[in-house]
């Protein structure tokens, strides 16, 4: 064995890892060059300082150790949010809908809030009255085609040859009136969205 | 039988802060102590153990029971430790006039905070060299080092922590050893 093979198994030796018969094959050589014999010595000084300098105790008190524990605790995320977050990583959709339809509500609510004003619209609107808030179809008069009233009164003597719509406000009909469509009112935000919805539907099919 | 931290590791995946609790009560100091070595710094310790925790939080769904958990966290905690190390040298490596305590490759030896705990200001002469000459080795000893002589990790393990294969970590183990002999022998 020569002193460049010697050094490898003094590795070997201090990693734990020498077999048996290498052992015995080192330790020969060692008993016959007192050069390899110092360079074992020294490496097992190193070896000893080495767990002495990096096993040593760090030196830290109970309330070092609870400070950072504390700040540890502090630093991770509750249980809530955590899940929460997880599930929205998982599902991105969720979070793009969620945006989507929170942009839509506000823009409902605001364009519901907005509307305070009396608005009548329809394709034929030439023989309508209008006195205050109340929008009068009068005897003998004829709508040709849809009525739609928000914030007001309907008052409906004659005839609407399509369907009347009336949007927070309420609907008066004479006896002699008559509507080939459908008379309906809106009087909640739920059932104003659901008219929004309904009508851009209708206007995205036609 | 799954062992404590496997089963502590998925309570706490399903929202339980006090499993979390045991889990850093079980590895703090050994991670502390780890990074400590690594850095020679109380406050970045600190700062890596607290990153290291808020890792092992948001990877928990990520582990995987079949490594060992202390492997898990270990290769964690190593691997901000030695960004540290290499992020020092970046920032030291422009600043040409701090060549005085460089160590076999460059990197600068940062001399420790100041709140020093008296048990680290009694050290002896003797530790004081080996730590220093300990300081001088790059990063990727200094782990293999570090997780060898502290934790008393096999080769295999320190393998598996720093995720390279068991003759690499033999070889740097073997180089570093060399390293301080030489270094110390002359000052020892």
């Amino acid at each position: 064995m020569n002193c460049a093979q010697a050094s490898r198994l003094m590795h070997e030796y201090f990693d734990g890892d020498l077999a048996h018969e290498d052992a015995s094959e080192l330790k020969a050589h060692l008993g016959g060059c007192p050069e390899c014999r110092e360079r074992f010595n020294d490496y097992e000084r190193t070896e000893g300082f080495l767990h002495m300098a990096l096993a040593a105790p760090v030196g830290r008190t109970e309330a070092d150790r609870a400070a950072l524990t504390d700040r540890i605790l502090k630093s991770v995320p509750g249980r809530r949010s955590r899940r929460l977050a997880r599930w929205l990583r998982q599902y991105p959709g969720v979070t793009v809908a969620a945006m989507l339809g929170l942009v839509l509500l506000a823009s409902f609510i605001a364009s519901w809030e907005q509307d305070q004003e009396l608005v009548v619209r329809g394709s034929d609107l030439s023989q309508i009255v209008i006195e205050g808030n109340k929008v009068v179809v009068p005897e003998g008069a004829r709508v040709d085609g849809d009525l739609i009233i928000e914030n007001g009164e309907a008052v409906v003597v004659g005839e609407i040859r399509g369907n009347l719509t009336v949007i927070d406000g309420s609907v008066n009909m004479a006896s002699t009136a008559k509507v080939i469509g459908e008379a309906r009112e809106i009087n909640q935000a739920l059932d104003w969205i659901w008219y929004k919805l309904r009508s851009t539907v209708i206007d995205l099919a036609s | 039988m799954i062992p404590i931290e496997a089963r502590l590791a998925r309570k706490a995946l399903k929202g339980d802060q006090q499993a979390f609790a045991e889990i850093v009560g079980l590895y703090q100091d050994k991670l502390y102590h780890m990074a400590f070595r690594m850095l020679g710094s109380r406050q970045e310790a600190e700062d890596v153990v607290q990153e290291a925790f808020l890792r092992v939080y948001r990877n928990l769904d990520r582990y995987d029971e079949g490594m060992k958990f202390s492997t898990w966290i270990y290769r964690i905690a190593t691997n901000l430790c030695i960004d540290r190390l290499r992020k020092r040298k970046a920032t030291y490596s422009l600043d040409a006039e701090s060549t005085e305590h460089e160590g076999l490759d460059g990197y600068a030896v940062i001399p420790s905070d100041d709140r020093t705990p008296e048990s680290e200001m009694l050290l002896s002469e003797t530790q004081r060299i080996v730590r220093q000459a300990i300081d001088t080795l790059p990063a990727k000893y200094k782990s293999v080092m570090v997780l060898r002589y502290l934790h008393d990790l096999s080769l295999q393990e320190i393998g598996e922590v720093l995720d390279m294969p068991v003759t690499t970590v033999k070889t740097r183990v073997h180089r570093g050893r060399e390293y301080l002999r030489k270094k110390l022998e002359r000052k020892l």
